[in-house]
């Protein structure tokens, strides 16, 4: 009977450890698509290494020792470098580096994880912040998430991240668009921002890609007649 | 239109919003009204778009102001829940008799309050493990119902005789996270005694004279009131009708004065409304009534007959019918008739 148990227990333990890899799978392509600096041999991480790296002696995931940060590249910086303008002749790229972690908290997440997380990014002066939780935060602490001026603090529940929804046949290719691209597109097609189409903040992909107001993403489809259609979204 | 050590005094605030203000520090007087632009800052906006007007920028600065007060009122209401899950300040309190001090300070952070805000503080409380009353410093009901008991219900039977008819047990059955969201059924019934004091209407749109949340009771506090109502009833059950007949000879005097045009009722009436708004002062828009004058250039007459009118005419360039037989066969352009 003891054997049963241990064995159940194991079970258990590995259907955690293999979420959790395919989330941080994920989370991985999630930092690469937005531009930042992955080595490929992190982005293929088996699930072998993963356990290795992640599991504490009962073989559980130990999300404590889940985190990582990234640099942007230098494509990514020149994406979110604003226009020059007259007041601001030498724009300087509004994105740095991002810090990504996992909450072990199992349950009931609410402002206090959420003041210590916020915490930690302003000390080490973190530009962004993603916190994965397993269960959904409160939604005063959802309010104090997005509360600190000038940084960026994201959420995503770890579920959310099980799949790379923009590897789903269905979801079409999505590009950001430079403020200068933005500019030649709203140049060539005689436009106003707001006359383009729109997209929220909150679209599952926009939220993946970490989208702000104001921003223009190109989304490409496959079309049967014409090969692939291109259409421009503004997102608000 | 505002005055420099207003607008010093603005900018130490962490709020514009008057209500929310004023539930802070009641002693100290409500702000002016959002500062206007400076006449150089006018002028940009203006030269930017062209075809713009100061009505314009007059519209496009009461919104700015209204979405901003909103804002300010979210934080103040975030900070005050942040507050609030620290009380009450010593850990031997009794939620049933709180310290005059932790009564003071819970009332007061609840004037901006929604029920909805309300939850939020319960269920930020019960995330800190501590019973969702705010004056209660035990640790919130957690009932053991096995493994995977998440979103169980529970049995909760009543006193005896609480049933139908007198007889028997009242009977709920309720979901097992309702349950534990306080620390005992007392703390329940005091915070949901709170919970309906709480004013539906958002602080940004309530009126500046709003009384509502501003005397919120506790129960122990309703029940005591309640209990010397009662007493002072039976002591003064024959007086009473007495000071009831002097009311109503006294308000019929007043609506006998009553008059259209009187500008001091007037004031009070807008402030009754809710029309002595955040922007203007005179109401929620700035209503301009102009009489659009009209220019007569020439006199008026009546009209006079004219020859082709004399068999009825034509109604725009249509013939009717009775006529038709008198036209040529050809039917010519009506025109030419005319």
């Amino acid at each position: 009977m003891d054997g049963d148990i241990a064995s159940q227990n194991a079970d258990a333990a590995n259907t955690e450890m293999i979420r959790l890899w395919r989330t941080w799978k994920t989370v991985l392509e999630l930092l690469v698509d937005r531009g930042y600096e992955i080595t490929e041999g992190e982005l293929k991480i088996t699930l072998d290494q993963f356990k290795d790296k992640f599991s504490d002696p009962l073989g559980y995931p130990d999300r404590n020792k889940m985190k990582t940060s990234a640099r942007p590249t230098e494509l990514m910086k020149q994406k979110y470098t604003p226009l020059p303008s007259k007041s601001n002749p030498d724009p300087q790229p509004d994105c740095g580096l991002i810090y990504v972690d996992f909450c072990p908290d199992s349950t009931a997440v609410g402002t206090k994880q959420v003041r210590t997380f916020n915490h930690f990014i302003d000390e080490n002066n973190y530009h962004t912040g993603i916190f994965i939780t397993q269960t959904p935060i409160s939604p005063s602490a959802v309010r104090l998430l997005s509360g600190i001026p000038g940084r960026i603090c994201e959420h995503f529940q770890e579920q959310d991240l099980l799949v790379n929804i923009t590897r789903h046949e269905l979801v079409p290719k999505h590009v950001l668009l430079s403020p200068e691209e933005k500019a030649r597109l709203l140049e060539r097609y005689r436009l106003k921002e707001s006359q383009l189409p729109r997209i929220q903040v909150s679209d599952p992909v926009a939220r993946y890609l970490g989208l702000r107001r104001g921003q223009v993403v190109k989304i490409i489809r496959k079309s049967e007649t014409a090969g692939r259609y291109a259409s421009y979204r503004w997102v608000i | 239109m505002t005055t420099p050590p207003d607008r010093a005094q603005q900018s130490t605030l962490k709020t514009s919003l008057p209500t929310a203000y004023a539930a802070v520090n009641a002693q100290q007087p409500r702000p002016a009204p959002p500062s206007e632009l400076t006449p150089d800052e006018q002028e940009k906006y203006l030269l930017a778009r062209p075809g713009a007007t100061a009505q314009h920028l007059d519209i496009a600065l009461q919104h700015a102001h209204q979405i901003q007060a909103q804002k300010d009122a979210e934080n103040l209401i975030l900070d005050r829940i942040l507050d609030l899950v620290t009380l009450p300040t010593s850990p031997s309190a009794d939620p049933a008799a709180p310290s005059a001090e932790d009564a003071r300070t819970f009332k007061a952070a609840l004037v901006p309050f929604r029920p909805s805000d309300y939850d939020n503080l319960t269920l930020e409380r019960n995330y800190d493990q501590l019973c969702g009353y705010g004056l209660c410093p035990r640790r919130h009901r957690k009932e053991e119902c096995g493994p995977g008991s998440q979103g169980s219900f529970k049995f909760k039977w009543g006193a005896k005789g609480s049933g139908p008819g007198g007889r028997g047990r009242s009977m709920d059955i309720v979901p097992q996270e309702k349950l534990e969201k306080w620390c005992s059924d007392d703390c329940a019934e005091r915070a949901l005694f709170i919970r309906v004091q709480l004013a539906e209407e958002p602080v940004w749109e309530r009126r500046a004279g709003d009384k509502r949340n501003r005397n919120i009771l506790l129960l122990e506090e309703a029940r005591a009131k309640r209990m010397q109502e009662t007493a002072a009833a039976a002591t003064t059950g024959s007086s009473s009708k007495d000071v009831q007949g002097k009311e109503d000879v006294t308000a019929e005097l007043d609506l006998g004065n009553l008059t259209l045009q009187d500008t001091n009722r007037g004031k009070e009436l807008a402030l009754e409304r809710g029309d002595a708004g955040l922007v203007f002062r005179d109401g929620r828009v700035d209503v301009q009534i102009k009489e659009k004058e009209r220019e007569l250039h020439h006199p008026v007459a009546a009209p006079q007959l004219r020859p082709e009118d004399a068999a009825g005419g034509s109604i725009e360039g249509y013939v009717p019918s009775e006529d038709r037989g008198k036209q040529p066969a050809d039917d010519g352009d009506v025109l030419d008739q005319i």
